[in-house]
């Protein structure tokens, strides 16, 4: 079972970043892929502040675990993560986000920021390049993991299913996938154009042990990081967390014209209040 | 293993691939060999170094992105299959993966132009054209079996993405006496001098074009040929300097007209402002092409040896 204090120590992270998320929203004066980027905010929190063996002060550092964001447009949600344990300067990214020469870009782009494994973006890619990261890692004996944050959307794309193939094949044991399972595509829900029925036998049928969780819930979440198996362990494993698309605040949930969005400073200040209320009514519970 | 020379004769450059990524294979402990189903020419590879080879069965993008993966910690993959799947399938995984990330990928292409024999859906006569659109990757067509051995090699050390064509890999004509000539990624090589007229080309079509030198020899035209085996980065110089001294450049070519070395060579003349008198293109027209043997379907579609002497004797007639 979790540690309650460390539980606590997370999820006060993940509240603390939702503000800094929604704060960057609001003085950004584009459109922030805030839906997916608040589905994803716990799962983030947990992997960078928890399950990955990561070091700021070293980004290079052999024996790192790896992360690459497929869901690339998720890509200011982890600067921040990473941000929060030390990487980046928050001030620095709420500055140049989306500007000429920043390396805070809408989506993860390795030629401009150090730290990043990979550039992501064009959907459905990332799992591929995970599964060689993994090769990589095995053939030299070495003993870290690699991290591929997928978005339940992309998984549409052929290529997933391809990469999921050949680390079932390959019984890649230091490959875990985490599926953001938000149940929302860019302009529908899960279901009303593309069934996403069965979504973990898909992943068991190719060979993939899978951990069930509610992608919000902070104890879970770290229980499934703590209940990963050795990396020489005869299957990859799939997180997949199912979680709410805008989670938090209350005029984003489920809300299909919040996948992408430009706040207002007002909206910003109401969507802040309604994450603060959750943060006091949780606390007021426990 | 080096071969005895013998112009003309045939070799495999699909084996010569195999032989040599065997080689680095036991030198280099960073070398991968990556199949999609097509791992026929690396079996001694597979056999000896099973922890560095991957078939990921018929998945070319899959393929593309699990070697970019590799290449990110430090390994250098060599990617191996049939043209169309790797430029075209794998597209965006290619520019996406291995380029945008400059990724020292090699990726190796059998079947090039209509040798493929599988028709349309094998032939591959857009893949030059795509391959050289992408920012760092860098694209080679390679005829000389043995040529495709040094540039293996040299590529160890060349950091960036790497694209080579080869014609259909089973019998591929020995142009060069091992040795003889230096290969460099960015250099093109004149196994034939004259100054007359040039033909640039590449792949299988230097042999070709050195048949074609030799019967225009005969009716006092002096042809010099130009294999451009390095397409990008292209060696404007021999470029420039073959359409200063021979006046006539044809460029000929088992792609598509559009978009192949006929178009960089065009760029070049453009960037510079240095023309030739004539110049010229064979190559593939706008069409998808049917079945039978490269040679039959060069006769077909007008790019064949007969038509480049015409097009040559034409363009002498007119600057002479």
């Amino acid at each position: 079972m979790a540690d309650p204090k460390e539980v606590r120590r997370l999820e006060d992270l993940a509240f603390e970043m939702r503000k800094k998320l929604l704060n960057l929203c609001g003085h950004y004066e584009g459109a922030v892929h805030i839906g997916g980027d608040l589905s994803m905010t716990d799962l983030l929190i947990g992997l960078w502040h928890h399950g990955m063996n990561v070091n700021p002060k070293d980004m290079k550092m052999p024996t790192r675990d790896r992360f690459i964001l497929s869901k690339g447009h998720g890509a200011v949600c982890m600067y921040i993560a990473m941000c929060l344990r030390g990487f980046f300067d928050y001030e620095d990214i709420l500055r140049t986000y989306g500007k000429l020469d920043s390396a805070y870009g809408m989506h993860v782009c390795k030629v401009y920021l150090p730290g990043a494994e990979c550039s992501s973006g064009s959907l459905g890619q990332g799992l591929a390049v995970a599964v060689g990261m993994a090769f990589s890692a095995r053939q030299k004996k070495q003993s870290h993991r690699v991290f591929c944050m997928m978005g339940d959307g992309e998984t549409c794309e052929g290529e997933i299913w391809e990469a999921a193939n050949t680390a079932g094949s390959y019984k890649l044991g230091n490959l875990v996938g985490i599926v953001d399972k938000n149940n929302q595509l860019m302009s529908s829900f899960a279901g009303e154009a593309m069934s996403f029925d069965h979504y973990s036998d898909r992943w068991k049928a190719f060979g993939w042990d899978v951990i069930d969780i509610d992608g919000h819930n902070m104890n879970q979440i770290v229980d499934a990081l703590d209940s990963l198996p050795p990396v020489t362990h005869n299957k990859p494993t799939v997180i997949v967390a199912n979680t709410i698309k805008g989670k938090g605040v209350s005029f984003m949930e489920k809300v299909v014209g919040w996948h992408a969005g430009a706040l207002s400073k007002a909206d910003m200040e109401k969507a802040i209040a309604d994450v603060e209320a959750a943060y006091v009514r949780e606390r007021s519970k426990s | 293993m080096r071969q005895t020379f013998n112009f003309g004769s045939f070799l495999s450059a699909r084996s010569v691939v195999g032989d040599t990524l065997h080689e680095l294979g036991s030198k280099y402990d960073n070398v991968w060999a990556l199949v999609a189903d097509t791992g026929g020419a690396v079996k001694s590879f597979r056999n000896d170094y099973p922890d560095r080879y991957v078939d990921v069965g018929i998945a070319e993008q899959n393929l593309a992105g699990i070697a970019a993966g590799l290449a990110l910690e430090g390994n250098i993959p060599f990617i191996m299959g049939m043209i169309p799947f790797m430029t075209m399938r794998a597209c965006e995984q290619v520019r996406q993966e291995i380029c945008y990330q400059d990724l020292p990928v090699r990726m190796i292409g059998t079947g090039g132009g209509l040798t493929s024999g599988g028709g349309s859906t094998h032939n591959a006569m857009e893949d030059i054209a795509i391959m050289k659109s992408m920012v760092n990757m860098n694209v080679l067509s390679i005829g000389d079996p043995n040529m495709i051995r040094d540039i293996l090699y040299q590529s160890m050390t060349y950091p960036h993405p790497l694209y080579v064509r080869l014609a259909q890999g089973k019998q591929d004509r020995v142009l060069y006496e091992p040795g003889k000539y230096e290969y460099k990624i960015g250099m093109g090589l004149t196994p034939r001098d004259g100054k007359d007229v040039t033909i640039m080309s590449h792949g299988e079509m230097v042999f070709e074009s050195l048949e074609v030198a030799k019967a225009l020899e005969a009716e006092g035209i002096d042809v010099r040929v130009i294999d451009m085996y390095s397409i990008k980065p292209v060696d404007s110089k021999l470029i420039l300097k073959a359409a200063k001294e021979t006046k006539n450049i044809l460029v000929w070519e088992d792609h598509l007209m559009e978009g192949g070395l006929a178009s960089t060579v065009a760029d070049v003349f453009t960037d510079n402002g240095i023309y030739p008198k004539k110049f010229k293109r064979l190559g593939i027209p706008q069409i998808y092409a049917g079945f039978g043997s490269g040679l039959e379907q060069r006769k077909k579609y007008g790019y064949d040896q007969q038509a480049a002497i015409t097009a040559i004797k034409e363009m002498v007639k007119k600057t002479k």
